[in-house]
């Protein structure tokens, strides 16, 4: 489904990762300049990379940006399937997803609110909760003295 | 399998760059790419990313279908002037991080070194407790096995295949 808010996110971004999955098995990825076709729900690759012509099939496409110090991060990945029409590389999307599961924003939490980061904090609380469960037994606790420590080691 | 033989160009993106962004594959056939942070342990010859094991999908679908690719095309944060961009296609293993292996301290201290503000929130008690599953996590390790490189980050060439070779 085409998703408007979150292609507005999508155009804020000079160029997308595409990946497909090779014959081999292995994926492959390239960066690409996109265009967004809103009547038709598509995205399409005017001068895709050599790489990706002629590639079919499932694919995914992924925008994100962060600041030198890792901050401010936004990611956004589109789902979808690959195809060539009239000449030109025009992917379809499925799903639209973030790394914060919302759908409105390519926001990460941590570049967020302190709401954001709480609602962040629970949900990554209850997952590992589920985790742990499915595991059987509780994790290690991690050596804190000893790595802050080795922080400061030259 | 020892230490990669690479030119320092690329050797440079792989100990540089802040993120790449990392494929794995679903049980669908669906390539799913997410921005991670890398690490290369050069004396294992092998990259290393990590998730948490409260959002462990990569790590499941590496373990079900090993065939993953470790992309560098944002060099955001890295100080290199006009690096190339690298694909690197390789076989990965999946384990749970606890044992605190020598390697993932300085992982650990790279980090930091990476995003200074962290530096705060990890000496505080009660941050980590809060946010121990951010420090609970599964390594997923990248033996490469096709290395693709791109002289200065352009994709309208097509790109250079590096020999992947190992030196004892």
């Amino acid at each position: 489904m085409w998703n408007e808010r979150l292609i507005a996110c999508a155009r804020a971004y000079p160029s997308g990762v595409l990946t497909v999955v090779e014959d081999s098995g292995y994926p492959r990825s390239v960066r690409c300049v996109v265009e967004f076709d809103d009547a038709r729900g598509l995205i399409l690759f005017s001068a895709p990379s050599p790489d990706v012509l002629g590639q079919q099939g499932l694919a995914c496409l992924l925008f994100h940006r962060h600041n030198a110090d890792l901050g401010g991060q936004h990611e956004l990945l589109v789902k979808g399937e690959l195809r060539e029409e009239a000449g030109v590389l025009i992917m379809r999307p499925g799903d639209f997803l973030t790394g914060s599961g919302r759908q409105d924003t390519d926001r990460m939490p941590v570049a967020g609110s302190p709401v954001d980061i709480i609602r962040f904090m629970m949900l990554g609380r209850r997952k590992a909760r589920q985790y742990l469960a499915k595991r059987g037994k509780p994790w290690s606790p991690r050596p804190w003295g000893k790595m802050l420590r080795y922080l400061d080691e030259p | 399998m020892g230490t990669l033989h690479l030119p320092p160009e690329v050797e440079a993106v792989f100990r540089e760059f802040r993120t790449c962004e990392f494929t794995t594959v679903n049980r669908q056939g669906q390539p799913l790419t997410w921005p991670t942070e890398p690490f290369y342990d050069a004396l294992g010859g092998r990259l290393i990313v990590t998730s948490s094991i409260a959002f462990p999908v990569k790590a499941y679908n590496a373990r079900r279908h090993p065939q993953v690719a470790v992309f560098f095309s944002d060099p955001t944060g890295a100080p290199l002037t006009e690096p190339p961009a690298v694909l690197v296609q390789g076989d990965a293993i999946v384990t749970e991080l606890v044992d605190d292996p020598p390697w993932s301290y300085a992982m650990f201290k790279e980090s930091i070194l990476r995003q200074p503000r962290t530096r705060s929130f990890v000496s505080n008690p009660l941050a980590r407790r809060l946010f121990t599953f951010q420090f609970q996590r599964l390594a997923i390790f990248v033996q490469p096995r096709r290395i693709l490189v791109w002289p200065w980050g352009d994709m309208g060439r097509t790109p250079t295949e590096l020999e992947v070779r190992y030196v004892e």
